[in-house]
Protein backbone atom coordinates (compact mmCIF):
# COMPACT_ATOMS: atom_id res chain seq x y z
CA UNK A 1 0.00 0.00 0.00
CA UNK A 2 1.64 3.53 -1.03
CA UNK A 3 1.70 6.19 1.58
CA UNK A 4 -1.20 8.26 -0.02
CA UNK A 5 -3.19 4.90 -0.48
CA UNK A 6 -2.54 4.32 3.34
CA UNK A 7 -3.53 8.02 4.58
CA UNK A 8 -6.92 7.24 2.01
CA UNK A 9 -7.41 3.89 4.65
CA UNK A 10 -6.81 5.72 7.43
CA UNK A 11 -9.51 8.88 6.92
CA UNK A 12 -11.88 6.17 5.41
CA UNK A 13 -11.66 4.07 8.28
CA UNK A 14 -11.63 7.23 10.37
CA UNK A 15 -15.23 8.18 9.59
CA UNK A 16 -16.61 5.23 9.53
CA UNK A 17 -15.81 5.08 13.14
CA UNK A 18 -16.71 8.55 14.09
CA UNK A 19 -20.61 7.13 13.04
CA UNK A 20 -20.05 4.27 14.91
CA UNK A 21 -18.63 6.35 17.85
CA UNK A 22 -21.44 9.28 17.56
CA UNK A 23 -24.69 6.45 17.26
CA UNK A 24 -23.19 4.72 20.66
CA UNK A 25 -22.75 8.32 21.96
CA UNK A 26 -25.58 10.07 21.11
CA UNK A 27 -28.40 10.83 23.69
CA UNK A 28 -30.80 7.62 23.60
CA UNK A 29 -33.86 9.08 21.71
CA UNK A 30 -37.14 7.55 22.10
CA UNK A 31 -38.79 5.16 18.90
CA UNK A 32 -42.60 4.67 18.95
CA UNK A 33 -42.67 4.75 15.20
CA UNK A 34 -45.56 3.41 13.74
CA UNK A 35 -47.17 -0.07 14.01
CA UNK A 36 -50.25 1.79 11.71
CA UNK A 37 -49.68 2.36 8.64
CA UNK A 38 -49.12 5.96 9.10
CA UNK A 39 -45.83 4.95 11.07
CA UNK A 40 -47.69 6.32 14.27
CA UNK A 41 -49.16 3.73 17.19
CA UNK A 42 -52.12 4.99 17.48
CA UNK A 43 -53.59 1.88 19.20
CA UNK A 44 -51.33 1.81 22.21
CA UNK A 45 -52.69 3.61 25.08
CA UNK A 46 -51.78 7.19 26.31
CA UNK A 47 -49.61 6.35 29.26
CA UNK A 48 -48.16 3.20 27.78
CA UNK A 49 -46.85 5.45 24.69
CA UNK A 50 -45.44 8.11 27.11
CA UNK A 51 -43.77 6.16 28.84
CA UNK A 52 -42.43 3.91 25.56
CA UNK A 53 -41.31 7.42 24.27
CA UNK A 54 -39.26 8.20 27.03
CA UNK A 55 -37.66 5.25 27.61
CA UNK A 56 -36.13 3.80 24.01
CA UNK A 57 -35.60 0.33 23.17
CA UNK A 58 -33.26 -0.94 20.54
CA UNK A 59 -33.53 -2.65 17.89
CA UNK A 60 -37.50 -1.90 17.26
CA UNK A 61 -38.91 -3.30 14.50
CA UNK A 62 -41.92 -2.23 12.57
CA UNK A 63 -43.29 -4.00 10.25
CA UNK A 64 -45.58 -2.38 7.25
CA UNK A 65 -46.82 -3.94 3.92
CA UNK A 66 -48.63 -3.17 0.38
CA UNK A 67 -50.43 -5.29 -1.42
CA UNK A 68 -52.16 -5.24 -4.69
CA UNK A 69 -54.90 -6.98 -6.56
CA UNK A 70 -55.10 -6.20 -10.73
CA UNK A 71 -57.71 -7.51 -13.36
CA UNK A 72 -56.26 -6.34 -17.18
CA UNK A 73 -58.85 -7.32 -20.45
CA UNK A 74 -56.39 -6.63 -23.19
CA UNK A 75 -56.89 -7.36 -26.73
CA UNK A 76 -53.21 -8.75 -27.19
CA UNK A 77 -51.37 -10.40 -24.40
CA UNK A 78 -48.79 -7.79 -22.74
CA UNK A 79 -48.54 -9.39 -19.35
CA UNK A 80 -51.55 -11.24 -17.13
CA UNK A 81 -55.36 -11.36 -18.47
CA UNK A 82 -57.81 -11.36 -15.90
CA UNK A 83 -57.14 -11.33 -12.22
CA UNK A 84 -53.82 -11.75 -10.89
CA UNK A 85 -52.30 -10.90 -7.84
CA UNK A 86 -49.85 -7.97 -7.52
CA UNK A 87 -46.99 -8.25 -5.17
CA UNK A 88 -47.02 -8.87 -1.47
CA UNK A 89 -44.71 -6.51 -0.22
CA UNK A 90 -43.24 -6.34 3.51
CA UNK A 91 -41.71 -3.56 4.66
CA UNK A 92 -39.29 -3.57 7.86
CA UNK A 93 -38.05 -0.71 9.31
CA UNK A 94 -35.57 -0.70 12.90
CA UNK A 95 -33.88 1.52 14.43
CA UNK A 96 -30.44 -0.37 16.11
CA UNK A 97 -29.46 2.58 17.87
CA UNK A 98 -30.40 6.19 17.77
CA UNK A 99 -28.40 7.20 14.10
CA UNK A 100 -28.21 3.83 13.15
CA UNK A 101 -30.95 2.63 11.28
CA UNK A 102 -32.30 -0.72 9.16
CA UNK A 103 -34.56 -0.78 6.33
CA UNK A 104 -35.91 -4.20 4.37
CA UNK A 105 -38.45 -4.63 1.93
CA UNK A 106 -39.25 -8.34 0.88
CA UNK A 107 -41.39 -9.15 -1.64
CA UNK A 108 -43.40 -12.33 -2.92
CA UNK A 109 -44.84 -12.25 -6.53
CA UNK A 110 -46.96 -15.03 -8.16
CA UNK A 111 -45.12 -16.91 -10.92
CA UNK A 112 -46.53 -17.91 -14.10
CA UNK A 113 -44.29 -20.80 -14.22
CA UNK A 114 -45.29 -22.68 -10.72
CA UNK A 115 -46.06 -26.32 -10.75
CA UNK A 116 -44.03 -26.51 -13.76
CA UNK A 117 -40.29 -28.28 -14.15
CA UNK A 118 -38.24 -30.42 -11.58
CA UNK A 119 -38.79 -29.59 -8.73
CA UNK A 120 -41.82 -27.85 -9.37
CA UNK A 121 -41.68 -23.94 -9.32
CA UNK A 122 -43.23 -22.32 -6.06
CA UNK A 123 -46.09 -20.27 -6.67
CA UNK A 124 -44.42 -17.43 -5.49
CA UNK A 125 -41.21 -15.95 -6.13
CA UNK A 126 -39.78 -14.60 -3.10
CA UNK A 127 -36.72 -11.46 -3.55
CA UNK A 128 -35.24 -9.22 -1.07
CA UNK A 129 -35.85 -5.99 -2.82
CA UNK A 130 -33.96 -3.77 -0.59
CA UNK A 131 -31.81 -4.59 2.36
CA UNK A 132 -30.15 -0.99 3.15
CA UNK A 133 -28.23 -0.23 7.05
CA UNK A 134 -27.79 3.12 7.18
CA UNK A 135 -25.59 5.57 9.53
CA UNK A 136 -26.95 8.93 10.21
CA UNK A 137 -24.49 11.57 11.09
CA UNK A 138 -26.38 14.46 10.24
CA UNK A 139 -28.31 16.35 7.37
CA UNK A 140 -26.06 16.13 5.40
CA UNK A 141 -24.42 12.97 5.54
CA UNK A 142 -25.54 9.65 5.99
CA UNK A 143 -23.64 6.47 5.19
CA UNK A 144 -25.69 3.48 4.41
CA UNK A 145 -24.80 -0.15 3.11
CA UNK A 146 -26.87 -2.49 1.34
CA UNK A 147 -29.13 -3.17 -1.80
CA UNK A 148 -31.14 -0.26 -2.67
CA UNK A 149 -33.30 0.68 -5.71
CA UNK A 150 -31.18 2.82 -7.84
CA UNK A 151 -31.34 6.61 -7.36
CA UNK A 152 -30.90 6.82 -11.30
CA UNK A 153 -34.73 7.48 -11.27
CA UNK A 154 -37.28 9.29 -9.80
CA UNK A 155 -40.49 6.84 -9.71
CA UNK A 156 -37.67 4.00 -8.74
CA UNK A 157 -37.04 5.81 -5.26
CA UNK A 158 -40.06 7.67 -4.38
CA UNK A 159 -42.94 5.02 -4.97
CA UNK A 160 -40.50 1.02 -5.09
CA UNK A 161 -43.20 -1.90 -4.59
CA UNK A 162 -45.43 -0.05 -2.96
CA UNK A 163 -48.23 0.12 -5.88
CA UNK A 164 -50.54 2.31 -3.14
CA UNK A 165 -48.60 4.92 -2.95
CA UNK A 166 -48.24 5.43 -7.28
CA UNK A 167 -51.41 7.50 -8.59
CA UNK A 168 -51.14 5.01 -11.54
CA UNK A 169 -51.65 1.27 -11.31
CA UNK A 170 -48.78 0.78 -13.70
CA UNK A 171 -45.09 2.05 -13.76
CA UNK A 172 -43.56 3.83 -16.97
CA UNK A 173 -42.16 1.20 -18.48
CA UNK A 174 -38.61 2.83 -18.75
CA UNK A 175 -38.32 1.91 -14.72
CA UNK A 176 -40.42 -1.03 -15.12
CA UNK A 177 -39.42 -4.11 -12.47
CA UNK A 178 -37.73 -6.67 -14.50
CA UNK A 179 -37.15 -4.08 -17.51
CA UNK A 180 -33.67 -3.46 -19.33
CA UNK A 181 -33.72 -0.22 -19.81
CA UNK A 182 -32.42 1.19 -16.31
CA UNK A 183 -30.86 -0.57 -13.75
CA UNK A 184 -33.48 -0.90 -11.14
CA UNK A 185 -31.20 -1.93 -8.13
CA UNK A 186 -28.19 -1.73 -7.31
CA UNK A 187 -26.01 -3.03 -4.43
CA UNK A 188 -22.73 -1.31 -3.21
CA UNK A 189 -22.40 1.83 -0.73
CA UNK A 190 -24.36 4.99 -0.63
CA UNK A 191 -23.47 8.32 0.82
CA UNK A 192 -26.62 11.13 0.76
CA UNK A 193 -27.65 14.41 1.87
CA UNK A 194 -28.98 17.45 2.28
CA UNK A 195 -27.70 21.25 2.51
CA UNK A 196 -29.66 24.08 3.28
CA UNK A 197 -28.18 26.66 0.38
CA UNK A 198 -30.21 29.44 1.11
CA UNK A 199 -33.42 27.44 0.87
CA UNK A 200 -32.03 25.57 -2.31
CA UNK A 201 -32.53 22.75 -0.10
CA UNK A 202 -29.65 20.89 -2.84
CA UNK A 203 -29.79 17.08 -2.34
CA UNK A 204 -26.98 14.60 -3.15
CA UNK A 205 -26.70 10.50 -3.26
CA UNK A 206 -23.52 9.15 -4.05
CA UNK A 207 -23.10 5.66 -4.69
CA UNK A 208 -20.56 2.98 -5.65
CA UNK A 209 -21.47 -0.57 -6.07
CA UNK A 210 -21.65 -3.78 -8.88
CA UNK A 211 -24.32 -2.57 -10.75
CA UNK A 212 -25.40 -4.82 -13.40
CA UNK A 213 -25.02 -8.79 -13.30
CA UNK A 214 -24.83 -11.34 -16.06
CA UNK A 215 -28.72 -10.55 -16.55
CA UNK A 216 -28.82 -7.07 -16.80
CA UNK A 217 -32.51 -6.35 -15.68
CA UNK A 218 -30.57 -8.03 -12.34
CA UNK A 219 -28.33 -6.54 -9.61
CA UNK A 220 -24.75 -7.99 -8.65
CA UNK A 221 -26.43 -9.62 -5.71
CA UNK A 222 -23.84 -12.03 -5.33
CA UNK A 223 -20.65 -9.80 -6.42
CA UNK A 224 -19.84 -7.91 -9.09
CA UNK A 225 -19.18 -9.39 -12.49
CA UNK A 226 -16.30 -7.38 -13.93
CA UNK A 227 -13.44 -4.99 -11.76
CA UNK A 228 -15.27 -2.01 -12.61
CA UNK A 229 -17.72 -0.78 -10.28
CA UNK A 230 -20.58 1.29 -11.33
CA UNK A 231 -21.46 4.66 -9.64
CA UNK A 232 -24.11 6.48 -9.12
CA UNK A 233 -24.70 10.45 -8.55
CA UNK A 234 -27.56 12.11 -8.15
CA UNK A 235 -28.70 15.94 -7.18
CA UNK A 236 -31.89 17.37 -6.73
CA UNK A 237 -33.25 20.72 -5.40
CA UNK A 238 -36.13 21.05 -3.63
CA UNK A 239 -36.68 24.94 -3.12
CA UNK A 240 -38.27 26.27 -0.52
CA UNK A 241 -39.85 29.27 -2.30
CA UNK A 242 -41.92 27.13 -4.42
CA UNK A 243 -42.43 24.37 -2.30
CA UNK A 244 -43.74 20.86 -4.02
CA UNK A 245 -41.19 21.02 -6.87
CA UNK A 246 -38.00 18.60 -6.75
CA UNK A 247 -35.54 19.18 -9.77
CA UNK A 248 -32.48 17.29 -10.39
CA UNK A 249 -30.42 15.35 -12.12
CA UNK A 250 -28.25 12.06 -11.95
CA UNK A 251 -25.10 9.96 -13.91
CA UNK A 252 -24.02 6.67 -13.62
CA UNK A 253 -21.62 4.92 -14.95
CA UNK A 254 -21.06 1.14 -14.99
CA UNK A 255 -19.13 -1.54 -17.30
CA UNK A 256 -21.59 -4.12 -18.73
CA UNK A 257 -20.58 -7.83 -18.54
CA UNK A 258 -22.95 -10.31 -20.03
CA UNK A 259 -21.44 -13.80 -20.88
CA UNK A 260 -20.45 -14.43 -24.30
CA UNK A 261 -20.32 -11.15 -25.33
CA UNK A 262 -18.10 -8.12 -25.66
CA UNK A 263 -17.64 -5.76 -22.61
CA UNK A 264 -19.81 -2.33 -23.10
CA UNK A 265 -19.22 0.46 -20.96
CA UNK A 266 -22.43 2.25 -19.83
CA UNK A 267 -23.21 5.46 -19.14
CA UNK A 268 -26.76 6.87 -18.26
CA UNK A 269 -27.70 10.34 -17.95
CA UNK A 270 -30.99 11.07 -16.37
CA UNK A 271 -33.25 14.43 -14.95
CA UNK A 272 -36.42 14.75 -13.35
CA UNK A 273 -38.91 17.79 -12.81
CA UNK A 274 -41.90 17.02 -10.01
CA UNK A 275 -44.54 18.96 -9.26
CA UNK A 276 -45.77 17.15 -5.95
CA UNK A 277 -49.00 18.99 -4.75
CA UNK A 278 -52.34 17.00 -6.03
CA UNK A 279 -53.59 19.71 -7.71
CA UNK A 280 -51.80 19.59 -10.21
CA UNK A 281 -49.52 16.61 -9.62
CA UNK A 282 -46.98 16.77 -12.59
CA UNK A 283 -44.01 14.40 -12.74
CA UNK A 284 -41.60 14.26 -16.01
CA UNK A 285 -38.67 12.24 -15.68
CA UNK A 286 -36.10 11.88 -18.89
CA UNK A 287 -32.75 9.15 -19.51
CA UNK A 288 -30.25 8.41 -21.99
CA UNK A 289 -28.73 5.53 -21.98
CA UNK A 290 -25.32 5.68 -23.72
CA UNK A 291 -23.14 2.03 -24.64
CA UNK A 292 -19.84 2.13 -26.83
CA UNK A 293 -17.76 -1.71 -26.68
CA UNK A 294 -14.87 -1.93 -24.63
CA UNK A 295 -11.86 -0.92 -26.95
CA UNK A 296 -14.11 -1.04 -29.70
CA UNK A 297 -15.99 2.07 -32.03
CA UNK A 298 -19.94 2.37 -32.31
CA UNK A 299 -21.34 4.34 -29.66
CA UNK A 300 -25.67 3.95 -28.91
CA UNK A 301 -27.66 6.11 -27.62
CA UNK A 302 -31.15 4.83 -26.52
CA UNK A 303 -33.76 7.66 -25.16
CA UNK A 304 -36.82 7.25 -22.61
CA UNK A 305 -38.92 10.14 -21.03
CA UNK A 306 -42.21 9.86 -19.74
CA UNK A 307 -44.46 13.10 -18.20
CA UNK A 308 -47.66 12.31 -16.50
CA UNK A 309 -50.13 14.21 -14.83
CA UNK A 310 -53.21 14.19 -12.16
CA UNK A 311 -55.20 16.10 -10.68
CA UNK A 312 -56.87 15.47 -7.51
CA UNK A 313 -60.72 17.09 -7.53
CA UNK A 314 -61.48 19.87 -5.38
CA UNK A 315 -64.53 19.54 -2.28
CA UNK A 316 -67.04 16.39 -3.06
CA UNK A 317 -64.53 14.98 -5.59
CA UNK A 318 -61.66 14.82 -3.17
CA UNK A 319 -61.52 11.26 -3.61
CA UNK A 320 -60.98 11.21 -6.96
CA UNK A 321 -58.12 11.88 -9.12
CA UNK A 322 -58.18 11.17 -12.86
CA UNK A 323 -54.40 10.85 -14.33
CA UNK A 324 -52.87 11.04 -18.19
CA UNK A 325 -48.91 9.42 -19.21
CA UNK A 326 -47.73 10.06 -21.94
CA UNK A 327 -44.26 7.60 -22.25
CA UNK A 328 -41.50 7.21 -24.63
CA UNK A 329 -39.07 4.52 -25.51
CA UNK A 330 -36.74 4.64 -28.20
CA UNK A 331 -33.91 1.46 -28.10
CA UNK A 332 -31.26 1.70 -31.15
CA UNK A 333 -31.41 -0.83 -33.14
CA UNK A 334 -28.10 -1.61 -33.48
CA UNK A 335 -27.23 -1.37 -29.58
CA UNK A 336 -25.13 -4.21 -28.28
CA UNK A 337 -27.36 -4.47 -24.40
CA UNK A 338 -30.03 -3.93 -25.13
CA UNK A 339 -31.25 -6.69 -27.96
CA UNK A 340 -34.51 -7.41 -27.84
CA UNK A 341 -35.99 -4.23 -26.01
CA UNK A 342 -38.93 -2.85 -27.29
CA UNK A 343 -39.63 0.72 -28.29
CA UNK A 344 -42.92 2.11 -26.88
CA UNK A 345 -45.48 5.14 -27.59
CA UNK A 346 -47.63 4.93 -24.86
CA UNK A 347 -50.61 6.93 -23.26
CA UNK A 348 -52.35 5.69 -20.20
CA UNK A 349 -55.47 7.64 -18.83
CA UNK A 350 -57.51 6.47 -16.16
CA UNK A 351 -58.49 7.57 -12.85
CA UNK A 352 -57.70 6.88 -8.99
CA UNK A 353 -60.77 6.38 -6.18
CA UNK A 354 -59.28 6.72 -2.86
CA UNK A 355 -61.62 4.28 -1.01
CA UNK A 356 -60.06 4.87 2.17
CA UNK A 357 -57.30 6.07 3.81
CA UNK A 358 -55.32 3.51 3.22
CA UNK A 359 -57.03 1.92 0.29
CA UNK A 360 -57.45 2.42 -3.31
CA UNK A 361 -58.75 1.49 -6.73
CA UNK A 362 -57.61 2.64 -10.33
CA UNK A 363 -58.92 2.38 -13.34
CA UNK A 364 -57.07 2.67 -16.43
CA UNK A 365 -56.75 2.32 -20.02
CA UNK A 366 -53.68 2.29 -22.13
CA UNK A 367 -52.66 2.30 -25.86
CA UNK A 368 -49.40 1.27 -26.25
CA UNK A 369 -47.60 1.22 -30.50
CA UNK A 370 -44.30 -1.00 -30.26
CA UNK A 371 -43.59 -0.75 -34.35
CA UNK A 372 -44.35 2.75 -36.05
CA UNK A 373 -46.97 2.03 -38.50
CA UNK A 374 -48.75 -0.95 -36.79
CA UNK A 375 -51.30 -1.42 -34.36
CA UNK A 376 -51.72 -0.32 -31.03
CA UNK A 377 -52.22 -2.57 -28.27
CA UNK A 378 -55.48 -1.64 -26.58
CA UNK A 379 -55.93 -2.78 -22.64
CA UNK A 380 -58.29 -2.05 -19.27
CA UNK A 381 -56.52 -2.39 -16.16
CA UNK A 382 -58.45 -1.94 -12.73
CA UNK A 383 -56.06 -2.39 -9.60
CA UNK A 384 -56.97 -2.49 -6.19
CA UNK A 385 -54.18 -1.69 -3.84
CA UNK A 386 -53.65 -1.08 -0.41
CA UNK A 387 -51.08 -0.34 2.79
CA UNK A 388 -51.51 -2.15 5.92
CA UNK B 1 -70.40 57.94 17.64
CA UNK B 2 -67.82 57.79 15.07
CA UNK B 3 -65.59 58.22 18.17
CA UNK B 4 -67.14 55.17 20.33
CA UNK B 5 -66.69 53.27 17.29
CA UNK B 6 -63.80 53.66 16.99
CA UNK B 7 -62.40 52.95 20.43
CA UNK B 8 -64.62 49.72 20.13
CA UNK B 9 -62.89 48.65 17.19
CA UNK B 10 -59.19 49.86 18.76
CA UNK B 11 -60.70 47.72 22.06
CA UNK B 12 -61.37 44.73 19.72
CA UNK B 13 -57.97 44.91 18.16
CA UNK B 14 -55.87 44.78 21.30
CA UNK B 15 -57.74 42.38 22.85
CA UNK B 16 -57.27 39.83 20.15
CA UNK B 17 -53.56 40.80 19.57
CA UNK B 18 -53.18 39.86 23.71
CA UNK B 19 -55.22 36.62 23.75
CA UNK B 20 -54.46 35.61 19.95
CA UNK B 21 -57.26 32.80 20.68
CA UNK B 22 -56.53 30.03 18.32
CA UNK B 23 -52.37 30.24 17.95
CA UNK B 24 -50.50 27.23 18.30
CA UNK B 25 -47.30 27.38 19.70
CA UNK B 26 -43.73 25.97 18.94
CA UNK B 27 -42.42 24.20 22.10
CA UNK B 28 -38.70 22.57 21.87
CA UNK B 29 -37.31 21.08 24.88
CA UNK B 30 -35.05 23.66 26.69
CA UNK B 31 -31.86 22.05 25.37
CA UNK B 32 -32.38 22.41 21.91
CA UNK B 33 -30.37 25.30 20.57
CA UNK B 34 -32.74 27.15 18.81
CA UNK B 35 -35.02 30.24 19.04
CA UNK B 36 -36.26 31.09 15.72
CA UNK B 37 -36.98 29.35 12.98
CA UNK B 38 -38.42 30.38 9.79
CA UNK B 39 -42.27 28.79 8.13
CA UNK B 40 -39.72 27.29 5.69
CA UNK B 41 -38.02 25.71 8.35
CA UNK B 42 -40.86 24.05 10.36
CA UNK B 43 -42.21 22.57 7.19
CA UNK B 44 -38.86 20.80 6.37
CA UNK B 45 -38.82 19.69 10.34
CA UNK B 46 -42.84 18.30 9.80
CA UNK B 47 -42.26 16.64 6.63
CA UNK B 48 -39.12 14.90 7.83
CA UNK B 49 -36.83 16.61 5.35
CA UNK B 50 -34.64 17.70 8.24
CA UNK B 51 -33.96 15.21 10.98
CA UNK B 52 -31.50 16.81 12.97
CA UNK B 53 -30.33 20.13 15.34
CA UNK B 54 -27.72 22.07 15.13
CA UNK B 55 -24.97 20.17 17.02
CA UNK B 56 -26.08 16.86 15.38
CA UNK B 57 -29.37 16.56 18.13
CA UNK B 58 -31.77 13.91 16.44
CA UNK B 59 -35.14 16.04 16.05
CA UNK B 60 -37.94 14.01 17.75
CA UNK B 61 -41.37 14.54 16.16
CA UNK B 62 -44.52 15.32 18.70
CA UNK B 63 -47.75 15.55 16.96
CA UNK B 64 -51.62 15.54 18.56
CA UNK B 65 -53.45 12.92 17.47
CA UNK B 66 -55.96 13.86 14.42
CA UNK B 67 -59.04 16.13 14.89
CA UNK B 68 -56.39 18.06 17.37
CA UNK B 69 -56.62 21.84 17.07
CA UNK B 70 -53.00 21.88 16.65
CA UNK B 71 -52.73 19.57 14.56
CA UNK B 72 -55.14 21.08 12.08
CA UNK B 73 -53.53 24.32 12.34
CA UNK B 74 -50.22 22.88 11.55
CA UNK B 75 -51.33 20.66 8.84
CA UNK B 76 -52.82 23.33 6.95
CA UNK B 77 -50.82 26.14 7.82
CA UNK B 78 -47.39 24.90 7.58
CA UNK B 79 -47.64 21.75 5.71
CA UNK B 80 -50.61 23.00 3.29
CA UNK B 81 -51.76 18.96 3.36
CA UNK B 82 -54.86 17.58 4.21
CA UNK B 83 -55.02 14.65 7.25
CA UNK B 84 -55.04 11.81 4.49
CA UNK B 85 -51.69 13.60 2.18
CA UNK B 86 -49.88 13.77 5.71
CA UNK B 87 -50.27 10.36 6.29
CA UNK B 88 -49.20 9.30 2.86
CA UNK B 89 -46.19 11.48 2.83
CA UNK B 90 -45.22 9.83 6.06
CA UNK B 91 -45.84 6.49 4.97
CA UNK B 92 -43.75 7.16 1.75
CA UNK B 93 -41.23 8.81 3.67
CA UNK B 94 -40.69 5.61 5.92
CA UNK B 95 -40.96 3.36 3.25
CA UNK B 96 -38.47 5.29 0.80
CA UNK B 97 -35.94 4.77 4.10
CA UNK B 98 -35.67 8.32 4.37
CA UNK B 99 -36.37 7.96 8.24
CA UNK B 100 -36.91 4.88 10.12
CA UNK B 101 -38.57 7.27 12.90
CA UNK B 102 -42.01 8.82 12.06
CA UNK B 103 -44.12 11.43 14.24
CA UNK B 104 -45.26 10.32 17.49
CA UNK B 105 -48.27 10.94 19.09
CA UNK B 106 -49.50 13.25 21.74
CA UNK B 107 -52.87 12.57 22.85
CA UNK B 108 -53.28 15.77 24.76
CA UNK B 109 -51.52 19.15 25.58
CA UNK B 110 -50.71 17.69 28.86
CA UNK B 111 -48.93 14.87 27.42
CA UNK B 112 -47.27 17.13 24.26
CA UNK B 113 -45.81 19.30 27.15
CA UNK B 114 -44.22 16.79 29.35
CA UNK B 115 -42.55 14.82 26.64
CA UNK B 116 -41.24 17.40 25.03
CA UNK B 117 -39.48 18.15 28.25
CA UNK B 118 -38.72 14.84 29.14
CA UNK B 119 -37.25 14.12 25.53
CA UNK B 120 -34.17 15.79 24.24
CA UNK B 121 -34.45 17.20 20.64
CA UNK B 122 -38.39 17.37 21.07
CA UNK B 123 -40.88 19.54 19.04
CA UNK B 124 -44.28 20.18 19.61
CA UNK B 125 -47.10 21.98 18.85
CA UNK B 126 -49.26 23.49 22.17
CA UNK B 127 -52.19 25.92 21.93
CA UNK B 128 -51.01 28.71 23.11
CA UNK B 129 -53.17 29.41 25.97
CA UNK B 130 -52.33 26.23 27.28
CA UNK B 131 -48.85 27.52 27.19
CA UNK B 132 -48.64 29.75 30.47
CA UNK B 133 -47.03 28.33 33.17
CA UNK B 134 -45.35 25.52 32.06
CA UNK B 135 -41.91 26.52 31.64
CA UNK B 136 -42.12 25.46 28.37
CA UNK B 137 -39.63 27.02 25.77
CA UNK B 138 -41.40 28.65 22.87
CA UNK B 139 -39.81 29.31 19.99
CA UNK B 140 -41.19 32.26 17.73
CA UNK B 141 -42.00 31.49 13.95
CA UNK B 142 -40.68 34.21 11.57
CA UNK B 143 -39.54 36.38 14.36
CA UNK B 144 -42.94 36.16 16.03
CA UNK B 145 -44.20 34.36 19.32
CA UNK B 146 -48.07 33.67 19.97
CA UNK B 147 -50.36 36.48 20.17
CA UNK B 148 -47.99 38.87 17.84
CA UNK B 149 -49.83 40.38 14.89
CA UNK B 150 -49.15 38.45 11.66
CA UNK B 151 -47.90 34.98 13.52
CA UNK B 152 -48.57 32.03 11.25
CA UNK B 153 -49.57 29.14 13.17
CA UNK B 154 -53.43 30.49 13.77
Amino acid sequence: MTASGAGHFVRTAFVFAACFVSSSRATAQPNTAGASPAGQDAHAAPSAQADQATQPEYPSLHLSGFADVNFAAQDKSEGPRGFSEGQFVLHLAAALSPRVNFFGELSLTPRTDAGTGSPAATGFNAEVERVIIRFDHSDRLKVSFGRYHTPINWWNTAFHHGQWLQTTASRPEMIQFGGRFLPVHFVGALAEGAFYAGGWNLNYQAGIGNGRGNVISRAGDAGDNNARPAVVLNLFTKPDSVFGLQVGGSVYIDRVSVTGRPEVDERIVAAHAIWQREDPELIAEIADVRHEPVGGTGTTSNLAYYVQAAYRLPSVGHLWKPYYRFEHVKVDAADPVFVGVPNLDGSTAGVRFDISTYAAIKSEVRARRRVTDQARTNGWFVQICFTF
Amino acid sequence: MLLVALCLVLTGAMRLDAQAPGDVAVVVHPDVPIDNLTLADLRRLLLGDREFWPASVRITLLIRAPIAHERDVVLKNVCQMTEAQFRQHWIAKVFRAETALAPKIAYSSEMAADLVNRIPGAITFIDATQVVGRGLKVVKIDGQLPGQRGYPLH
